[in-house]
């Protein structure tokens, strides 16, 4: 039987159900056996007991950049929710389900009966099994890992390991029993279940260098703030920022931090930019309607030149929305939010490990260039969970107050000195002899409020002049794909670019000479490289997850050509067929 | 009004003929094919073919998947009915899932048989039926070198040729029984054992089958009545088919060889008729039943009591002379003596 070796496997059920801890162990299990997984999970807004949640994980010996536009196997815990997830199987795909419900149930309540032709269907006692092995039916999620274990012959080891890191810290008989209730069901599908699927991991274990993280975007955000050293998180809980907040309540403490859930989110981002004013590392992270209560404040940090760092977890929207959907349409918030001429930076990452890098980069910029940094992440890249290499998860520490900045000569103190970088000399609260003011207001060279035409027109230019610097000193992002001239050139940020690089392959493959660049630095926009990238794409085509398509607009400029806009909105991450599909009809 | 929703037990040639009769004599009708079997509609006689790899899975098919999609008729593949309620009309699945319906046609076909003396033997019997018999014997046949078939049927004698291909050792054990339900006569026998043992078969005729040893080292060691002893890899059994009818005992349908219907293929509760090798067809002419066997003749039963399903009084009449060319011999395919 051929080995596939690249593998989408979805758990659904109601909340509650545990699809999305079966699949956390399933994400450590794999990466155990020396796989890379990718795990995004959906589940309702509401509080546990309602809705449907759905936990997928695609396992692969190379690393994946999606979860899969469709799943190959999906694990039923609550037949009426996936039924609704059929849609997304593989034709050819494999739906592993209960057969020993309580009683009979009507037609089209139960999932068997919509297993279509060419799909391969497993039933399996899963609530027998369950009560056998914990006496209750809670562990039928447990049983169905076993299960998928021994239909697709994955190494036993990782499951255990995996159950044993799950179920740390509880009694020793909960993983005691969880660990038989993944053997009761692995050993049901070796003696009972006939195999009739082409999935098979043949129980290798594979070789994998050094220590791995398994991480989500949030955790990797978490983990670049206590590595940045801190000292104040000030929030107010959003779906899907608030596991920053619930990790940073945790950790800053012992780590001479402090996280303070405020009010609301004015007043989150108030007490950012207080420590920023003092010169301390703060951090909020929110989502878009959180964002939109920030924007006076984050004008405030622009004009007063305050460092900030503003992580934003974006959500379906407008207001408050689409709470548990992934979408990319704050970018126009994030970019112009706010009244005036107001440059801020915004950075973009494209996968967990970036969320770590830039939120990392974040507080060194925000606070060399004394201005606030946005961090743009979607639902899809704060939730999704990838295993990194440990030993990349790093980056440098500057101190929180770079010393080249402080003030120094004998020249009187001008704490917004107009230079030919556009940044001036910082002092910090209570530096003697550098007193000065810091407003909202239009201020001079020292601070004090100054409404004359030419001292606005010349603080808006060294306002607009950081950003132009931070533009040319920053690291370019590589072009992806093809050299030289391309058929089709593509342009995407944050999330999106794990289809587009998949995408961009398929194209490869089919003859398509095709690239991508995709920038981390969103705003400034690095122009050279944009336009060095637009020339040599015969076709352009700029791809994101939201209706209007905001990055295109924002670039429209700066490209002055014609190019294809591939943007909507979608139940998940961007299907990589629709990209294909969209540029080889766009192709002449 | 509610539309009508025909549940048709099975997938051969009798549940899709009489699916696509329906289909066009009822438009808006609900059409649902149930079967236990994991693989679409496929041509059992070609299963020897795909043993040897001469055929692929594929070739087997006889419609592709999407026919269903296009004629919405819903095929529920690896699905087992395990009972039947005549008086709520409703099928129960083993997977604990109801299916309601407003007429039923039962269209099950058979199941290898096993006679009775031999029961105790079963476990050591190779039996090829479905697509998944002929796979495991497929993965399998490099290993096997020596076969003993016992019984004797008309797939058998095919699947003996396939098997003399490969350079597999065959012995035939015929004995009173063989061929059963067919009823050869003694130049058709003949014709059979001949063609056989030109092919390279050893034909044991006569004698019967007394018992059956595993041996230590793998294989089996077969015993008959007469004193013989043949040692072999597999043992083939072929003692023909019987309607898979079991999960009906109790249901109330009149069950004998087959499930008892009139000429119009009609139990004797109304909405559910049986078609096929399953079907045990009364004949006013001859005031007894008769069975048929073989594709031609599901086919046409399928067709005759999916008409009558949609109201139409078509008879089931004798095929008037319904000859099978086995292997050069032709036999009759639907009898009524001695049932």
């Amino acid at each position: 039987m051929p080995f596939r070796d690249d593998i989408v496997i979805k758990i659904c059920g109601s909340a509650g159900d545990g699809s999305i801890s079966a699949v956390d162990i399933l994400n450590r299990a794999a990466a155990l056996m020396g796989y890379h997984i990718l795990n995004f999970d959906s589940y309702p807004a509401e509080i546990r007991g309602f809705g449907k949640s759905v936990g997928t994980t695609r396992i692969s010996r190379v690393r994946p950049l999606t979860p899969g536009d469709r799943a190959d196997c999906l694990v039923s815990l609550n037949d009426p929710h996936t039924i609704t997830e059929l849609p997304t199987l593989n034709e050819s795909g494999i739906v592993i389900y209960e057969n020993r419900p309580g009683s009979f149930l009507e037609e089209d309540q139960v999932i068997a009966g919509f297993i279509m032709p060419g799909m391969t269907g497993y039933g399996a006692p899963l609530r027998d099994l369950s009560v056998t092995a914990v006496q209750s039916a809670r562990s039928r999620n447990i049983i169905s890992l076993g299960i998928l274990a021994g239909i697709f012959r994955m190494h036993p080891d990782g499951f255990e390991e995996a159950i044993r890191i799950r179920f740390s810290g509880k009694k020793d008989s909960v993983v005691k029993s969880n660990i038989k209730a993944f053997h009761l069901g692995r050993k049901y599908a070796l003696d009972e279940i006939a195999k009739r699927d082409q999935i098979d991991f043949g129980e290798q274990l594979l070789e994998r260098p050094g220590e791995i993280s398994i991480m989500s975007g949030n955790e990797a955000v978490a983990e670049a703030c206590i590595d940045s050293r801190i000292r104040l998180y000030a929030g107010y809980p959003i779906t899907p920022a608030t596991r920053i907040m619930e990790i940073l309540a945790k950790t800053l403490p012992d780590r001479d931090g402090l996280t303070v859930q405020t009010e609301d989110e004015i007043s989150a981002i108030g007490h950012v930019l207080g420590a920023g004013f003092a010169g301390k590392r703060a951090v909020t992270a929110t989502s878009g309607p959180g964002l939109c209560l920030m924007t006076e404040l984050i004008n405030w940090a622009v004009m007063a030149e305050i460092p900030a760092v503003v992580i934003d977890c974006q959500r379906g929207g407008p207001s408050t929305g689409l709470p548990t959907r992934t979408e990319q349409s704050d970018l126009n918030i994030a970019v112009s939010g706010g009244s005036g001429d107001s440059p801020r930076v915004v950075l973009a990452p494209t996968n967990v490990e970036e969320c770590y890098t830039l939120t990392r980069e974040s507080f060194e910029i925000a606070e060399s260039f004394q201005a606030p940094v946005i961090v743009l992440l979607d639902f899809f890249l704060a939730n999704r969970i990838e295993d990194i290499d440990s030993k990349r998860l790093t980056g440098e520490y500057h101190g929180e107050f770079p010393g080249d900045l402080v003030h120094s000569g004998n020249e009187p103190f001008k704490r917004f000195k107009l230079t030919e970088s556009g940044i001036s000399p910082r002092a910090l609260p209570g530096m003697a002899g550098l007193l000065h003011t810091v407003t909202g207001l239009e201020h001079d060279q020292k601070g004090m409020p100054d409404y004359e035409t030419k001292n606005h027109r010349d603080m808006t230019a060294k306002r607009f002049r950081k950003m132009e610097t931070l533009a040319r000193i920053w690291r370019g992002s590589d072009p992806f794909g093809d050299d030289g001239d391309l058929d089709a050139g593509i342009v995407s940020w944050g999330s999106t670019v794990g289809s587009v690089m998949e995408a961009i392959d398929i194209l490869r493959g089919q003859g398509v000479r095709a690239g991508g660049l995709f920038p981390r630095l969103i705003w400034p926009v690095q122009a050279e490289q944009l336009a060095a990238f637009s020339r040599r794409s015969r076709q352009l085509f700029v791809a994101e997850m939201n209706y209007s398509g905001q990055l295109a607009s924002l670039y429209a400029i700066n490209l002055s050509r014609k190019f294809g806009r591939i943007c909507g909105v979608y139940a998940g991450p961007v299907p990589v067929q629709d990209i294909v599909d969209e540029i080889l009809r766009g192709l002449p | 009004m509610q539309s009508e929703h025909y549940v048709i037990i099975g997938n051969g040639p009798a549940a899709n003929s009489a699916a696509d009769i329906l289909r066009k004599g009822d438009p808006d009708a609900r059409i649902t094919l149930i079967s236990d079997e994991f693989f679409p509609y496929y041509h059992r006689h070609l299963l020897r073919h795909y043993i040897l790899g001469k055929k692929s899975k594929e070739d087997l098919i006889v419609r592709p998947i999407s026919y269903y999609r296009e004629n919405r008729i819903r095929l529920r593949l690896g699905q087992k009915v395990v009972r039947i309620d005549l008086q709520t009309r409703t099928v129960f699945l083993a997977h604990m899932e109801k299916v309601h319906y407003t007429r039923l046609l039962i269209c099950l076909g058979g199941k290898p048989r096993i006679p009775e003396i031999h029961y105790v033997y079963s476990e050591y019997f190779t039996a090829i039926k479905t697509i998944d018999d002929a796979e495991a014997f497929r993965e399998q046949l490099p290993g096997i070198r020596s076969m003993v078939i016992v019984g004797g049927d008309l797939i058998s004698v095919k699947m003996a040729a396939s098997f003399l291909e490969t350079g597999m050792n065959v012995r035939f054990l015929i004995d009173e029984d063989a061929f059963w339900p067919l009823k050869l006569d003694d130049d058709q026998r003949r014709d059979f054992t001949e063609r056989l043992s030109a092919r390279g078969a050893e034909v044991i005729s006569g004698d019967v089958l007394a018992g059956v040893e595993p041996e230590t080292e793998g294989g089996f060691r077969v015993r008959t009545r007469n004193g013989l002893s043949l040692s072999c890899d597999r043992i083939g059994a072929f003692f023909g088919l019987i309607p898979d009818v079991d999960f009906l005992v109790g249901s109330g349908l009149d069950i004998d060889r087959g499930i008892l219907v009139n000429e119009y293929l009609q139990t004797q509760f109304e909405g559910v008729y049986a078609a096929g090798d399953c079907a045990q067809v009364y004949n006013p002419d001859l005031k007894n039943y008769w069975v048929s066997i073989g594709w031609d003749n599901a086919l046409h039963l399928g067709q005759i009591a999916a008409h009558n399903i949609l109201g139409s009084d078509k008879t089931a009449d004798l095929p008037p002379l319904n000859l099978l060319n086995s292997d050069g011999v032709k036999v009759q395919t639907a009898w009524w003596r001695d049932l």
